[in-house]
């Protein structure tokens, strides 16, 4: 049977645990607690020990694809519906952010909520008719829907169309979302925001919803007889995934000060939110943080050092290594860190 | 844009007034300039052009020459102790959040002293304010938006014209046309979906309907389609008196290739060069349309009058083995401008090089380029960066507007 | 308002364009059918093509129609090399292993379109003279180019020499075999590997005709793959995934709606025609139109 693409393996083989509720399955739950908590509180501190806007730049990046790529995983790496279309999402919240800001003056805060329920009620009520697609059919529908809002966006006056929209000089507060030129308070923002989805993933994983995605994707046939009730949490997935992908893209608008259709809204950014979670693993706890900390570097460096020559060095150390992790490490790198001896592996 | 002067005053204020006061080095041996431009990705050859325009004028800054160009006759910055000038290359790929982030980094590490650039107009918008915010100040070598200056900085400077003005160039040529009784009445505006073709199009409906010329036909295309049928079936069936295409490369290939294909022979074309202006293009297309016309910044044949075009061309072509183009041209004097300031400044500090900017009065013949002077307004905008209008006749562009810069008469229809 | 002859101009050069697209597309079905893996460099292998031809045609002085067969071959090696390389091993993956497909190809084409920038520079290329670029015919009112009108019938011939391919021989049945079960062929003595490697490079082959026609009439750059890619996606899925003649089908329809909506909304609009009908077709029929899979 040819593999499907809706058809990550089981987050068992991965995460290798035990069933359900044994002491084995609480003791690794509460120890991934405590080991992101001491992750936190070192990422946290990181800001004390580093000078340079250059690197806080790559950071606070970092920290937004981990949160990015976490929120996909939501829904495309534990519920298996596959989208390339997210940028959708963090379009949304970047335009609702924005225009709120700029249009009716209302505070960032504000924006970033109402663009991640706009957001949300946006996936609810494409996920409807989407999520009986399946596999290669459902991924095309979401790279089309987000090119279909790229291009409305791009001929729609009022939202700046093709010039994009400018968020005006603020004085640095917490209120505005401004800070000059620090780009410390943004680290901790988006780490925060990064934290939140990673707990998010955490306690889906030990939730119903958990279980029954894992056993749909174990026993297909089973999805027959768990038939509506998957499907309500596969949009309550695709609604928390969508929330946080918006806020994301609010936090990038009030980051940048500068957005346009292209920057927010292209099919590239939706693959880059994959990318992630696909390099640290997919259906994994810690894949996408992995992910964005290895790729995100990467990328920021490459093309900052030897990205000036018009050569295409960069592109090419950049898409070869993609390649090497990808085939090298299938199950993600994030599988590098776990070591079950005799755990069982289908 | 919102942004108020007084609120960018303030802000860059209080940021000037907290950095630490600067130690008067010794005379720098070394003056580093930051220079942005896309170096890979759709527009990489813009990128790669732009970097033989910024070596040579690097050339002619830091070496001696014998051309009446500022600073070709000394080597290096005479008011700086003789010190060279370096430029620190960073790839933006057309992205405004990674243009900022190279802004940073070649302000915070490289320790530039000024940034040009940036090809990309959505990409000047954060690294102009990331010159603001860091007292330093942005050549805009290439970037033809008009909201640019709008922006109320005080750091932004930008030496050659943006659309409104080239446009405006376009519409002085047709009155002139007119008044010589040619019939020009009706127009056709074809022009992508970015910033660039917005502004464009932008601008020649406001001139068109102030100085009473018909827009028959107004296409708004997506860059880069696989396919233009439908667009040029529309713009034949128009039948305007001139087609004005606002298109990069890979468009303004398609654009004739289609045309020729389906039979159609605009009477004129007024380009807004782009595209039109890229020696690609012409290699591609050239033999179908001959008497094209296009805006343009510069004319090579004021070679024939002022020596140092001829030369700086030759240097510029002796590295990229072609012309110096609309674009190239910019980029290369825009640099060339900047060393300039900075060498009056006699400083590397930010508010001293924006000074010297704000103090510029170059006579236009002291240039390659065909303006009448260099001096930057209120709004760091350059009023006197007269366009021209070339048209390309055998395989050359000819200047042929304004009169006091044209070396012949326009042969209007093209197909004539 | 449009005449009734622009009109019909702006169908027919759909319909044309259309039929290009199915040939583009064409290839990426096949591989998927075959073995469920979609290419995300296909447009990469597009531009490749349409190099090689562009350096045929400077270096050799061959016309693009005559270069085909050289481009064809050399891409349907290209292709199988790129089987043999990279997805293989993806295809190994006991986990993810659809996504690994995907993005093992996304890296790939990245790094394509990075070696095409270093080794070719990012100028735009075009073949100045070809024997068909340079003629269009005129049926009454309406134009149809050689290059276009060529490539049409170029396409629809290879779409019935693949049909022939898949029903009438041996490897055809193979292919067949294989996509049905790919375990189990083994038992018959089929390679499974070495059928996957001929289906890439089949493919690939197919997308090397569509590019070799292309750069008679199209400008060449390393970016030149990305729209053509992306039409070829939303075709092999309207179509249906592994669906030959759904290629075929969809590749025109996809021409002609883009063409229309061009008229009907304004022209930088058109492809939202495409993707609504993709999407409005996916709703009543999720596995496209005439997909098995």
């Amino acid at each position: 049977m040819a593999p499907r693409l809706s058809d990550p393996a089981p987050i068992d083989a991965i995460s290798g645990s035990a069933p359900v509720g044994g002491s084995a399955f609480r003791r690794r739950r509460r120890g991934e607690f405590v080991a992101a908590a001491a992750i936190l509180l070192a990422a946290a501190a990181l800001p004390l020990g580093i000078d340079s806007v250059y690197v806080e730049n790559i950071l606070v990046l970092t920290l937004m694809y981990a949160a990015l790529s976490q929120s996909w995983n939501i829904l495309c790496g534990y519920c298996g519906q596959i989208s390339l279309g997210h940028a959708l999402y963090f379009g949304i919240g970047a335009y609702a952010t924005t225009l709120l800001l700029v249009k009716f003056g209302i505070p960032p805060w504000f924006g970033f909520v109402a663009g991640g329920i706009l957001a949300a009620l946006v996936a609810l009520a494409l996920g409807y008719p989407c999520f009986r697609l399946k596999g290669h059919y459902y991924t095309i529908a979401t790279i089309v829907i987000a090119e279909i809002a790229s291009i409305l966006v791009l001929n729609w006056p009022w939202a700046g169309a093709a010039m994009g929209i400018q968020i005006p000089y603020a004085q640095p507060s917490w209120l505005a979302f401004q800070f000059g030129r620090s780009k410390i308070p943004y680290f901790y923002f988006v780490l925060a925001l990064a934290a939140v989805t990673w707990l998010a993933t955490w306690l889906i994983e030990d939730s119903k919803w958990g279980y029954w995605w894992r056993a749909v994707k174990d026993d297909p046939d089973a999805a027959e007889s768990l038939g509506v009730v998957v499907f309500r949490s596969k949009m309550a997935a695709a609604a928390l995934s969508a929330f946080f992908t918006a806020v994301a893209g609010g936090f990038y608008a009030e980051f940048v000060s500068y957005i346009d259709p292209d920057s927010v809204m292209n099919l590239q950014l939706s693959l880059l939110m994959a990318l992630p979670a696909v390099l640290g693993g997919i259906g994994t706890l810690w894949g996408p943080a992995l992910g964005a900390a290895i790729i995100v570097p990467l990328s920021e460096l490459t093309r900052s050092y030897i990205g000036g020559s018009g050569k295409g060095t960069d592109l090419i150390v950049y898409g070869a290594l993609v390649m090497v992790i990808v085939l090298l490490r299938p199950e993600g790198l994030a599988s590098l860190l776990r070591r079950r001896p005799g755990a069982a592996v289908p | 844009m919102n942004v108020t002067r007084r609120s960018v005053l303030l802000g860059s204020a209080a940021v000037m007034a907290t950095m630490a006061t600067r130690v008067r080095a010794a005379q720098p041996k070394e003056v580093a300039i930051g220079v942005l431009y896309p170096f890979s990705g759709p527009s990489a050859q813009v990128g790669v052009d732009a970097k033989f325009a910024s070596e040579t004028a690097l050339d002619i800054i830091n070496n001696r020459h014998d051309l009446d160009l500022p600073l070709a006759k000394s080597a290096g910055l005479p008011g700086l102790g003789g010190a060279k000038v370096r430029l620190v290359y960073a790839d933006h790929q057309g992205d405004p959040q990674k243009g900022r982030a190279e802004a940073e980094r070649l302000i915070t590490q490289e320790k530039v002293c000024a940034l040009i650039g940036t090809y990309y107009s959505s990409v000047a918008v954060t690294v102009s304010q990331t010159a603001e915010r860091y007292g330093l100040p942005y050549m805009s070598a290439d970037n033809s938006s008009p909201s640019l200056q709008r922006q109320g900085l005080k750091f932004f400077f930008r030496a050659a014209a943006h659309d409104e003005m080239f446009s405006k160039g376009m519409f002085d040529f047709y009155d002139w046309m007119r008044k010589k009784g040619t019939k020009i009445d009706t127009l056709a505006l074809f022009h992508e979906d970015t910033i660039f073709g917005t502004d464009s199009s932008n601008a020649q409906l406001k001139f068109a309907s102030e100085r009473g010329y018909k827009v028959v036909a107004d296409i708004k295309y997506h860059a880069n389609s696989p396919s233009l049928t439908a667009e040029v079936t529309q713009l034949k069936a128009a039948n305007a008196d001139v087609l004005m295409p606002s298109s990069y490369t890979t468009d303004g290939i398609l654009l004739v290739k289609t045309m020729a294909e389906l039979g159609y022979k605009p009477k004129a074309i007024v380009a807004q060069a782009a595209g039109f202006s890229d020696k690609a293009l012409f290699d591609a297309v050239g033999p179908q349309i001959q008497g094209l016309i296009t805006r343009g910044s510069f004319s090579l044949d004021l070679a024939a009058k002022r020596p140092s075009v001829g030369a700086v061309n030759a240097l510029f072509k002796a590295r990229a083995g072609k012309d110096l183009n609309d674009n190239t041209s910019r980029e290369l004097m825009a640099l060339i401008i900047l060393a300039d300031a900075i060498d009056r400044a006699k400083s590397t500090d930010g508010e001293a090089i924006r000074k010297a900017l704000v103090a510029t009065d170059i006579p236009g013949t002291r240039t390659i380029m065909p303006w009448k002077r260099v001096k930057f307004d209120a709004q760091g905008q350059n009023e006197d960066a007269d366009p021209v209008l070339l048209q390309y006749v055998k395989d050359k562009l000819v200047t042929i507007f304004p009169p006091q810069a044209a070396i012949a008469a326009p042969i209007w229809p093209m197909g004539a | 308002m449009l005449t009734a002859s622009s009109i019909a101009q702006i169908m027919v050069s759909g319909l044309l364009t259309g039929l290009i697209y199915a040939l583009v597309a064409v290839g990426l079905s096949l591989i998927f059918g075959l073995m469920n893996v979609v290419n995300f460099a296909h447009g990469e292998f597009l531009m490749l093509a349409m190099y090689a031809t562009f350096g045929l045609a400077l270096g050799l002085a061959l016309d693009p129609l005559v270069a085909v067969p050289i481009v064809m071959a050399a891409l349907f090696v290209f292709g199988a090399a790129v089987y043999l390389g990279i997805v293989s091993y993806a295809m190994r993956a006991r986990v993810n292993s659809g996504m690994v497909q995907i993005f093992s190809t996304f890296g790939l084409a990245i790094l394509l379109r990075g070696l095409a920038q270093y080794f070719l520079t990012p100028n735009y290329r075009s073949i100045a003279h070809s024997w068909l670029g340079s003629r269009t015919f005129a049926l009454g009112p309406i134009y149809v180019p050689a290059p276009q009108l060529v490539g049409a019938l170029i396409s629809i011939a290879a779409f019935f020499a693949l049909w022939l391919l898949i029903t009438r021989t041996d490897f055809g049945k193979a292919i067949e075999a294989t996509r049905e079960d790919a375990d189990a062929v083994a038992l018959v003595g089929i390679s499974k590997n070495r059928v996957f490697a001929l289906g890439w490079g089949l493919g690939a082959m197919l997308v090397g005709l569509a590019g070799a026609i292309l750069a008679s009439f199209y400008y060449i750059y390393p970016n030149v793959g990305g729209p053509f890619a992306l039409i070829a996606y939303v075709t092999v899925a309207l179509g249906g995934f592994g669906s030959v003649f759904g290629a075929l089908a969809a590749g025109v329809i996809v021409g002609l709606v883009e063409a229309l909506t061009a008229v009907i909304l304004p022209s930088d609009l058109k492809e939202v025609g495409v993707y609504a009908v993709y999407l409005a077709v996916v709703l009543f029929r999720p596995r496209g139109l005439f997909g098995s899979i």
